[in-house]
Protein backbone atom coordinates (compact mmCIF):
# COMPACT_ATOMS: atom_id res chain seq x y z
CA UNK A 1 0.00 0.00 0.00
CA UNK A 2 1.09 4.03 -0.84
CA UNK A 3 -0.95 6.60 0.58
CA UNK A 4 0.30 10.29 -0.80
CA UNK A 5 -1.13 13.09 1.52
CA UNK A 6 -1.37 16.80 0.28
CA UNK A 7 1.83 16.41 -1.67
CA UNK A 8 3.34 19.88 -2.49
CA UNK A 9 6.46 20.81 -4.22
CA UNK A 10 8.46 23.90 -5.51
CA UNK A 11 11.70 24.24 -7.80
CA UNK A 12 12.24 27.65 -7.45
CA UNK A 13 9.84 29.63 -9.19
CA UNK A 14 8.16 26.68 -10.64
CA UNK A 15 5.26 24.59 -8.67
CA UNK A 16 5.74 21.06 -9.89
CA UNK A 17 2.96 19.79 -7.10
CA UNK A 18 -0.14 21.67 -4.90
CA UNK A 19 -2.02 19.00 -3.72
CA UNK A 20 -1.25 15.71 -4.70
CA UNK A 21 -3.49 12.83 -2.70
CA UNK A 22 -3.83 9.30 -3.46
CA UNK A 23 -3.84 5.83 -1.91
CA UNK A 24 -2.76 2.50 -3.70
CA UNK A 25 -4.20 -1.03 -2.41
CA UNK A 26 -2.27 -4.48 -2.40
CA UNK A 27 -3.08 -6.92 -5.27
CA UNK A 28 -4.16 -3.63 -7.37
CA UNK A 29 -2.17 -2.27 -10.65
CA UNK A 30 -2.35 1.63 -9.91
CA UNK A 31 -2.35 4.13 -13.19
CA UNK A 32 -0.95 7.12 -12.83
CA UNK A 33 -2.21 9.70 -15.57
CA UNK A 34 -1.44 13.05 -16.14
CA UNK A 35 0.15 15.41 -19.45
CA UNK A 36 3.64 16.47 -19.62
CA UNK A 37 4.76 18.41 -16.53
CA UNK A 38 1.63 17.29 -14.70
CA UNK A 39 3.79 16.47 -12.08
CA UNK A 40 3.91 12.47 -12.21
CA UNK A 41 7.34 11.78 -11.80
CA UNK A 42 7.99 14.46 -9.20
CA UNK A 43 5.20 12.80 -7.41
CA UNK A 44 7.13 9.35 -8.15
CA UNK A 45 10.64 10.51 -6.98
CA UNK A 46 8.76 12.11 -3.57
CA UNK A 47 7.17 8.46 -3.12
CA UNK A 48 10.73 6.80 -3.51
CA UNK A 49 12.45 9.70 -1.23
CA UNK A 50 14.35 10.82 -3.95
CA UNK A 51 12.62 14.59 -3.18
CA UNK A 52 11.54 16.08 -0.24
CA UNK A 53 7.97 17.19 -0.17
CA UNK A 54 7.81 20.65 1.16
CA UNK A 55 4.19 19.80 2.45
CA UNK A 56 2.32 16.75 3.10
CA UNK A 57 3.38 13.10 3.64
CA UNK A 58 3.74 9.83 2.33
CA UNK A 59 3.18 6.40 3.58
CA UNK A 60 4.39 2.93 2.16
CA UNK A 61 3.56 -0.44 3.97
CA UNK A 62 6.53 -2.63 5.58
CA UNK A 63 8.27 -4.34 2.57
CA UNK A 64 10.30 -3.89 -0.27
CA UNK A 65 9.64 -1.30 -2.89
CA UNK A 66 10.83 -1.42 -6.51
CA UNK A 67 11.39 1.28 -8.52
CA UNK A 68 12.15 1.74 -12.58
CA UNK A 69 12.78 5.41 -13.44
CA UNK A 70 12.07 6.62 -16.65
CA UNK A 71 15.53 6.46 -18.12
CA UNK A 72 17.09 4.05 -15.72
CA UNK A 73 21.33 4.39 -15.41
CA UNK A 74 23.87 2.59 -13.94
CA UNK A 75 27.21 3.15 -12.70
CA UNK A 76 29.29 2.83 -15.91
CA UNK A 77 31.74 0.46 -14.39
CA UNK A 78 29.88 -2.17 -13.40
CA UNK A 79 28.53 -5.01 -15.68
CA UNK A 80 24.90 -6.45 -15.30
CA UNK A 81 26.34 -9.44 -13.15
CA UNK A 82 27.52 -7.00 -10.23
CA UNK A 83 24.60 -4.73 -10.43
CA UNK A 84 22.35 -7.70 -9.78
CA UNK A 85 24.77 -8.57 -6.76
CA UNK A 86 25.31 -5.36 -5.32
CA UNK A 87 21.29 -5.71 -5.12
CA UNK A 88 21.37 -9.08 -3.19
CA UNK A 89 24.15 -7.40 -0.93
CA UNK A 90 22.37 -4.50 0.19
CA UNK A 91 19.18 -7.40 1.09
CA UNK A 92 21.75 -9.55 3.00
CA UNK A 93 22.56 -12.12 -0.01
CA UNK A 94 20.91 -14.82 1.59
CA UNK A 95 17.57 -14.26 0.96
CA UNK A 96 18.02 -15.49 -2.88
CA UNK A 97 19.43 -18.85 -1.28
CA UNK A 98 22.75 -19.84 -2.43
CA UNK A 99 24.54 -17.95 -5.53
CA UNK A 100 23.74 -20.51 -7.41
CA UNK A 101 19.94 -20.41 -6.15
CA UNK A 102 20.56 -16.73 -6.74
CA UNK A 103 21.59 -17.07 -10.63
CA UNK A 104 18.77 -19.29 -11.20
CA UNK A 105 16.57 -16.74 -10.50
CA UNK A 106 18.13 -14.37 -11.97
CA UNK A 107 18.00 -16.81 -15.65
CA UNK A 108 14.32 -17.26 -14.33
CA UNK A 109 13.12 -13.63 -14.73
CA UNK A 110 15.30 -12.75 -17.47
CA UNK A 111 13.62 -15.55 -19.41
CA UNK A 112 10.18 -13.93 -18.82
CA UNK A 113 11.50 -10.79 -19.57
CA UNK A 114 12.80 -11.56 -22.92
CA UNK A 115 16.01 -10.81 -21.55
CA UNK A 116 19.46 -12.35 -23.16
CA UNK A 117 21.18 -13.47 -20.22
CA UNK A 118 24.64 -13.30 -22.39
CA UNK A 119 24.41 -9.31 -21.75
CA UNK A 120 24.74 -9.37 -18.09
CA UNK A 121 28.45 -9.68 -18.35
CA UNK A 122 28.56 -6.35 -20.27
CA UNK A 123 28.15 -3.02 -18.55
CA UNK A 124 24.41 -1.59 -18.79
CA UNK A 125 25.43 1.60 -20.67
CA UNK A 126 26.39 -0.61 -23.68
CA UNK A 127 22.64 -2.07 -24.04
CA UNK A 128 20.37 -0.65 -26.53
CA UNK A 129 17.26 1.10 -24.62
CA UNK A 130 14.93 -1.58 -24.49
CA UNK A 131 17.39 -3.96 -22.88
CA UNK A 132 18.22 -1.41 -20.66
CA UNK A 133 14.49 -0.77 -19.49
CA UNK A 134 14.20 -4.92 -19.40
CA UNK A 135 17.20 -5.36 -17.37
CA UNK A 136 15.53 -2.73 -14.78
CA UNK A 137 12.73 -4.64 -14.58
CA UNK A 138 15.32 -7.64 -14.23
CA UNK A 139 16.91 -5.95 -11.25
CA UNK A 140 13.51 -5.39 -9.86
CA UNK A 141 12.08 -8.71 -9.84
CA UNK A 142 15.26 -10.95 -8.66
CA UNK A 143 15.15 -8.26 -5.61
CA UNK A 144 11.43 -9.81 -5.38
CA UNK A 145 9.61 -6.38 -4.13
CA UNK A 146 6.30 -5.71 -2.51
CA UNK A 147 5.64 -2.72 -4.23
CA UNK A 148 6.73 -2.05 -7.76
CA UNK A 149 6.74 1.90 -9.18
CA UNK A 150 7.15 2.17 -12.90
CA UNK A 151 7.76 5.51 -14.15
CA UNK A 152 6.48 5.24 -18.38
CA UNK A 153 6.55 1.21 -18.15
CA UNK A 154 6.69 0.61 -21.73
CA UNK A 155 9.18 3.21 -23.07
CA UNK A 156 11.30 1.74 -25.59
CA UNK A 157 9.80 -1.68 -25.34
CA UNK A 158 9.08 -3.96 -28.85
CA UNK A 159 5.55 -5.48 -28.75
CA UNK A 160 6.89 -9.10 -27.29
CA UNK A 161 8.66 -7.43 -24.67
CA UNK A 162 5.19 -4.95 -23.65
CA UNK A 163 3.70 -8.36 -23.41
CA UNK A 164 5.90 -9.78 -21.04
CA UNK A 165 6.17 -6.96 -18.75
CA UNK A 166 2.51 -6.81 -19.11
CA UNK A 167 2.41 -10.59 -17.72
CA UNK A 168 4.64 -9.50 -15.69
CA UNK A 169 2.42 -6.71 -13.91
CA UNK A 170 -0.19 -8.89 -13.82
CA UNK A 171 1.59 -11.70 -11.98
CA UNK A 172 2.64 -9.34 -9.52
CA UNK A 173 -0.79 -8.21 -8.89
CA UNK A 174 -2.18 -11.41 -8.28
CA UNK A 175 0.31 -12.37 -6.01
CA UNK A 176 -0.88 -9.47 -3.69
CA UNK A 177 1.61 -6.92 -4.55
CA UNK A 178 1.17 -3.16 -5.24
CA UNK A 179 2.10 -2.40 -8.83
CA UNK A 180 1.85 1.93 -9.47
CA UNK A 181 2.03 2.99 -13.29
CA UNK A 182 2.26 6.22 -14.57
CA UNK A 183 1.64 6.02 -18.18
CA UNK A 184 0.69 8.18 -21.25
CA UNK A 185 -0.36 4.57 -22.85
CA UNK A 186 -3.89 4.95 -22.13
CA UNK A 187 -5.28 2.41 -24.26
CA UNK A 188 -2.37 0.14 -22.44
CA UNK A 189 -3.49 1.17 -18.99
CA UNK A 190 -7.15 0.73 -19.27
CA UNK A 191 -6.25 -2.92 -20.37
CA UNK A 192 -4.39 -3.48 -17.32
CA UNK A 193 -4.86 -1.43 -14.18
CA UNK A 194 -7.35 -1.70 -11.67
CA UNK A 195 -7.41 1.72 -10.40
CA UNK A 196 -6.67 5.73 -12.06
CA UNK A 197 -5.40 8.58 -10.51
CA UNK A 198 -5.56 11.44 -13.13
CA UNK A 199 -3.33 14.42 -12.13
CA UNK A 200 -3.09 17.90 -13.68
CA UNK A 201 -0.92 20.90 -12.89
CA UNK A 202 0.04 19.50 -9.80
CA UNK A 203 -2.88 18.32 -8.58
CA UNK A 204 -5.12 15.10 -7.96
CA UNK A 205 -8.22 15.89 -10.30
CA UNK A 206 -9.61 12.21 -10.16
CA UNK A 207 -8.81 9.13 -8.40
CA UNK A 208 -11.24 6.21 -8.96
CA UNK A 209 -11.32 2.46 -8.70
CA UNK A 210 -12.47 0.62 -11.75
CA UNK A 211 -16.01 0.15 -10.90
CA UNK A 212 -15.94 3.91 -10.55
CA UNK A 213 -14.03 4.73 -13.48
CA UNK A 214 -16.65 2.59 -15.83
CA UNK A 215 -19.63 4.72 -14.06
CA UNK A 216 -17.36 7.76 -14.72
CA UNK A 217 -16.97 6.92 -18.45
CA UNK A 218 -20.57 6.04 -18.73
CA UNK A 219 -21.45 9.49 -17.12
CA UNK A 220 -19.57 11.20 -19.49
CA UNK A 221 -20.75 8.91 -22.30
CA UNK A 222 -16.96 8.13 -22.78
CA UNK A 223 -16.11 5.22 -25.15
CA UNK A 224 -12.67 4.70 -23.26
CA UNK A 225 -10.20 6.06 -21.29
CA UNK A 226 -9.18 8.25 -23.66
CA UNK A 227 -11.80 10.15 -24.06
CA UNK A 228 -12.49 10.47 -20.71
CA UNK A 229 -8.60 11.72 -19.49
CA UNK A 230 -9.06 14.27 -22.51
CA UNK A 231 -11.94 15.74 -20.95
CA UNK A 232 -10.81 15.66 -17.52
CA UNK A 233 -7.06 16.83 -18.62
CA UNK A 234 -8.21 19.36 -21.36
CA UNK A 235 -8.07 23.18 -20.78
CA UNK B 1 26.93 6.85 10.59
CA UNK B 2 25.79 4.41 7.15
CA UNK B 3 24.59 0.88 8.10
CA UNK B 4 26.99 -2.00 7.02
CA UNK B 5 25.25 -3.21 4.10
CA UNK B 6 25.38 0.40 2.21
CA UNK B 7 29.66 0.45 3.60
CA UNK B 8 29.86 -2.88 1.99
CA UNK B 9 28.01 -1.94 -1.07
CA UNK B 10 29.63 1.53 -1.49
CA UNK B 11 32.97 -0.44 -0.68
CA UNK B 12 32.21 -2.51 -4.03
CA UNK B 13 31.01 0.18 -6.17
CA UNK B 14 34.10 2.27 -5.02
CA UNK B 15 36.59 -1.03 -5.88
CA UNK B 16 35.44 -1.42 -9.12
CA UNK B 17 35.64 2.48 -9.52
CA UNK B 18 39.29 2.09 -8.97
CA UNK B 19 39.94 -0.78 -10.68
CA UNK B 20 38.08 0.47 -13.75
CA UNK B 21 40.21 4.27 -13.73
CA UNK B 22 43.39 4.22 -15.42
CA UNK B 23 45.10 7.42 -14.04
CA UNK B 24 44.03 6.61 -10.66
CA UNK B 25 45.74 3.39 -11.31
CA UNK B 26 48.84 5.34 -13.26
CA UNK B 27 49.00 7.48 -10.53
CA UNK B 28 49.01 5.46 -7.95
CA UNK B 29 51.65 3.11 -9.50
CA UNK B 30 53.76 6.20 -10.40
CA UNK B 31 54.03 7.19 -6.82
CA UNK B 32 56.12 4.46 -5.71
CA UNK B 33 58.21 4.62 -8.57
CA UNK B 34 59.12 8.11 -7.79
CA UNK B 35 60.26 7.48 -4.53
CA UNK B 36 62.55 4.65 -5.76
CA UNK B 37 63.89 6.51 -8.47
CA UNK B 38 64.40 9.53 -5.82
CA UNK B 39 65.72 6.64 -3.32
CA UNK B 40 68.51 4.99 -5.30
CA UNK B 41 69.30 7.89 -7.31
CA UNK B 42 70.24 10.03 -4.42
CA UNK B 43 69.50 9.03 -1.45
CA UNK B 44 67.10 7.47 1.33
CA UNK B 45 66.49 10.87 3.06
CA UNK B 46 65.54 12.42 -0.32
CA UNK B 47 62.44 9.73 -1.34
CA UNK B 48 61.63 10.31 2.48
CA UNK B 49 61.28 13.74 2.11
CA UNK B 50 59.64 13.43 -1.38
CA UNK B 51 57.46 10.63 0.00
CA UNK B 52 55.79 12.03 3.29
CA UNK B 53 55.12 15.56 1.31
CA UNK B 54 53.51 13.64 -1.83
CA UNK B 55 51.24 11.11 -0.03
CA UNK B 56 48.85 13.11 0.93
CA UNK B 57 47.79 13.44 -3.16
CA UNK B 58 46.98 10.14 -2.62
CA UNK B 59 43.80 10.70 -1.10
CA UNK B 60 43.38 13.56 -3.65
CA UNK B 61 43.50 11.45 -6.80
CA UNK B 62 41.22 8.87 -4.92
CA UNK B 63 38.62 11.32 -4.12
CA UNK B 64 38.62 12.22 -8.05
CA UNK B 65 34.70 11.24 -8.29
CA UNK B 66 33.11 13.74 -6.18
CA UNK B 67 29.04 13.76 -5.90
CA UNK B 68 28.15 16.03 -9.03
CA UNK B 69 29.33 12.60 -10.94
CA UNK B 70 27.33 10.13 -9.67
CA UNK B 71 24.64 12.93 -9.64
CA UNK B 72 24.61 13.46 -13.32
CA UNK B 73 25.04 9.83 -14.16
CA UNK B 74 21.86 8.79 -12.98
CA UNK B 75 22.77 6.09 -11.51
CA UNK B 76 21.44 6.98 -7.77
CA UNK B 77 17.89 7.15 -9.42
CA UNK B 78 17.94 3.30 -8.16
CA UNK B 79 16.24 0.99 -6.19
CA UNK B 80 19.25 0.35 -4.26
CA UNK B 81 19.38 4.35 -3.49
CA UNK B 82 15.97 4.51 -2.78
CA UNK B 83 14.42 6.14 0.49
CA UNK B 84 16.84 8.66 0.85
CA UNK B 85 19.80 6.05 0.66
CA UNK B 86 21.27 7.60 -2.11
CA UNK B 87 22.44 10.02 1.04
CA UNK B 88 23.91 7.19 2.82
CA UNK B 89 25.88 6.33 0.00
CA UNK B 90 27.39 9.78 -0.43
CA UNK B 91 28.69 9.73 2.81
CA UNK B 92 30.29 6.21 2.98
CA UNK B 93 31.35 7.32 -0.26
CA UNK B 94 33.58 9.67 0.99
CA UNK B 95 34.68 7.39 4.11
CA UNK B 96 35.18 4.18 2.12
CA UNK B 97 37.63 6.56 -0.53
CA UNK B 98 38.88 7.76 2.93
CA UNK B 99 39.81 4.53 4.08
CA UNK B 100 41.04 2.71 0.48
CA UNK B 101 43.38 5.55 0.33
CA UNK B 102 44.90 5.54 3.53
CA UNK B 103 45.45 1.62 3.60
CA UNK B 104 46.73 2.60 0.33
CA UNK B 105 49.13 4.60 1.91
CA UNK B 106 49.75 2.23 4.93
CA UNK B 107 51.24 -0.26 2.98
CA UNK B 108 53.13 2.25 1.07
CA UNK B 109 54.88 3.10 4.37
CA UNK B 110 54.85 0.05 5.65
CA UNK B 111 57.23 -0.77 2.56
CA UNK B 112 59.09 2.89 2.75
CA UNK B 113 59.51 1.93 6.55
CA UNK B 114 60.91 -1.19 5.88
CA UNK B 115 63.21 -0.07 3.14
CA UNK B 116 64.41 2.48 5.92
CA UNK B 117 65.07 0.36 8.56
CA UNK B 118 67.36 -2.28 6.27
CA UNK B 119 69.56 0.39 5.44
CA UNK B 120 69.25 1.97 8.88
CA UNK B 121 67.97 5.18 7.83
CA UNK B 122 64.30 5.41 9.75
CA UNK B 123 63.99 7.36 12.18
CA UNK B 124 61.54 7.44 14.47
CA UNK B 125 59.97 11.27 14.04
CA UNK B 126 58.94 9.77 10.35
CA UNK B 127 55.69 8.15 12.38
CA UNK B 128 55.06 11.57 13.23
CA UNK B 129 55.50 12.99 9.56
CA UNK B 130 53.09 9.88 8.48
CA UNK B 131 50.15 10.60 10.65
CA UNK B 132 50.43 14.20 9.51
CA UNK B 133 50.77 13.17 6.03
CA UNK B 134 47.83 11.01 6.38
CA UNK B 135 46.02 14.39 8.44
CA UNK B 136 46.51 16.78 5.21
CA UNK B 137 45.37 13.73 2.88
CA UNK B 138 42.56 13.50 4.96
CA UNK B 139 41.88 16.83 4.80
CA UNK B 140 42.24 17.13 0.82
CA UNK B 141 39.85 14.17 0.79
CA UNK B 142 37.20 16.09 2.60
CA UNK B 143 38.08 18.92 0.34
CA UNK B 144 37.76 17.07 -2.66
CA UNK B 145 34.38 15.93 -1.52
CA UNK B 146 32.93 19.37 -1.24
CA UNK B 147 34.43 20.53 -4.59
CA UNK B 148 32.60 17.50 -5.84
CA UNK B 149 29.76 19.03 -5.23
CA UNK B 150 29.79 21.87 -7.87
CA UNK B 151 32.89 20.34 -10.40
CA UNK B 152 32.48 17.14 -12.36
CA UNK B 153 34.64 14.08 -11.48
CA UNK B 154 38.26 15.23 -12.15
CA UNK B 155 37.87 18.79 -12.47
CA UNK B 156 37.52 19.01 -8.99
CA UNK B 157 41.46 17.80 -8.35
CA UNK B 158 42.64 19.62 -11.03
CA UNK B 159 41.43 22.19 -10.19
CA UNK B 160 42.94 22.11 -6.65
CA UNK B 161 46.45 21.31 -8.41
CA UNK B 162 46.14 24.85 -10.47
CA UNK B 163 45.67 26.18 -7.92
CA UNK B 164 48.48 25.08 -5.90
CA UNK B 165 50.63 25.38 -8.55
CA UNK B 166 49.58 28.91 -9.32
CA UNK B 167 50.21 29.94 -5.76
CA UNK B 168 53.64 28.05 -5.31
CA UNK B 169 54.26 29.92 -8.64
CA UNK B 170 53.59 33.45 -7.28
CA UNK B 171 55.44 33.14 -4.51
CA UNK B 172 58.39 32.24 -6.41
CA UNK B 173 58.18 34.63 -8.36
CA UNK B 174 57.27 37.48 -5.42
CA UNK B 175 60.48 36.05 -3.92
CA UNK B 176 62.82 38.73 -3.31
CA UNK B 177 66.28 39.47 -1.97
CA UNK B 178 64.63 40.32 1.58
CA UNK B 179 64.06 37.92 3.66
CA UNK B 180 60.98 36.52 2.88
CA UNK B 181 58.05 34.08 2.94
CA UNK B 182 60.21 31.10 1.17
CA UNK B 183 62.78 31.54 4.12
CA UNK B 184 60.60 31.31 6.70
CA UNK B 185 59.16 28.32 5.48
CA UNK B 186 62.62 26.87 4.44
CA UNK B 187 63.75 27.88 8.32
CA UNK B 188 60.27 26.73 9.57
CA UNK B 189 59.77 29.59 11.84
CA UNK B 190 57.50 32.99 11.13
CA UNK B 191 58.45 35.72 13.24
CA UNK B 192 55.74 38.18 12.65
CA UNK B 193 52.05 37.62 12.20
CA UNK B 194 51.97 38.93 8.59
CA UNK B 195 54.10 35.49 7.22
CA UNK B 196 52.06 33.68 9.90
CA UNK B 197 48.72 34.43 8.19
CA UNK B 198 50.36 33.78 4.35
CA UNK B 199 51.67 30.13 5.51
CA UNK B 200 48.42 29.54 7.52
CA UNK B 201 46.73 30.46 3.45
CA UNK B 202 49.49 28.48 1.55
CA UNK B 203 48.63 25.48 4.39
CA UNK B 204 45.17 25.66 3.72
CA UNK B 205 45.53 25.47 -0.31
CA UNK B 206 49.08 22.80 0.38
CA UNK B 207 48.58 21.20 3.43
CA UNK B 208 51.41 19.38 2.48
CA UNK B 209 53.71 22.07 3.64
CA UNK B 210 52.58 20.35 7.44
CA UNK B 211 54.80 17.69 6.90
CA UNK B 212 57.70 19.86 6.11
CA UNK B 213 57.27 23.13 8.52
CA UNK B 214 56.81 23.17 11.65
CA UNK B 215 53.53 21.44 12.58
CA UNK B 216 52.08 21.86 15.88
CA UNK B 217 50.40 25.24 14.74
CA UNK B 218 49.51 24.34 10.56
CA UNK B 219 48.75 20.95 11.73
CA UNK B 220 45.74 22.16 14.21
CA UNK B 221 44.51 24.45 10.91
CA UNK B 222 44.36 21.36 8.77
CA UNK B 223 42.36 19.53 11.37
CA UNK B 224 40.31 22.72 11.44
CA UNK B 225 40.00 22.78 8.03
CA UNK B 226 38.90 19.05 7.81
CA UNK B 227 36.50 19.53 10.53
CA UNK B 228 34.83 22.37 8.57
CA UNK B 229 35.01 20.40 5.07
CA UNK B 230 33.43 17.60 6.55
CA UNK B 231 30.49 19.57 8.36
CA UNK B 232 30.01 21.47 5.10
CA UNK B 233 29.76 18.27 3.02
CA UNK B 234 27.69 16.69 5.96
CA UNK B 235 25.15 19.52 4.90
CA UNK B 236 25.11 19.69 1.20
CA UNK B 237 24.57 15.92 1.23
CA UNK B 238 21.18 16.19 3.90
CA UNK B 239 19.78 19.13 1.53
CA UNK B 240 21.07 16.76 -1.82
CA UNK B 241 17.72 15.72 -3.62
CA UNK B 242 17.52 13.87 -7.14
CA UNK B 243 15.62 15.94 -10.01
CA UNK B 244 16.44 14.84 -13.27
CA UNK B 245 20.06 13.54 -12.54
CA UNK B 246 20.65 16.61 -11.11
CA UNK B 247 20.96 18.41 -7.50
CA UNK B 248 17.63 20.31 -6.80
Amino acid sequence: MIEARRLSKRFGPVEALRDVSFRTQKGAITAMLGENGAGKTTTLKIVLGFLRPDAGAVTIAPGRVGYIPDRPAYFPWVDGWTILELGRSVRGGRDNGNGRDFRARVLAAARELLFDPGLLGRRPGSYSAGNLRKFAYLQNLVAGPDALVVDEPYASLDPPSIKAVRDVFCGLRDAGKTVLLSSHMLAEMERIADAFIVLRRGATIAHAGLREWRVLRSARSAPDLESVFLRLAGP
Amino acid sequence: MPDTALLALTWRVTKRRFLASWPAIVAGLAFPACIVWAGIGDSYGTAAKLFYFLLPHVFLVAAQDGVRTDLESGALENTLFAAGRFRGFLRAKGLVTAAAAGGYALLLFGLFAAWGLLLGAFRPDDLVKFALALLAGLYYAALAGVLGHVLRGGSNVLSLLLAQAAAVMALVFTASSRTGLLDYIAAGTFPRLGPKLAFGGFVALLPNLIVAGRPSVFAAEVLAGLGLAWAVNERLIRKLELRNGRSA
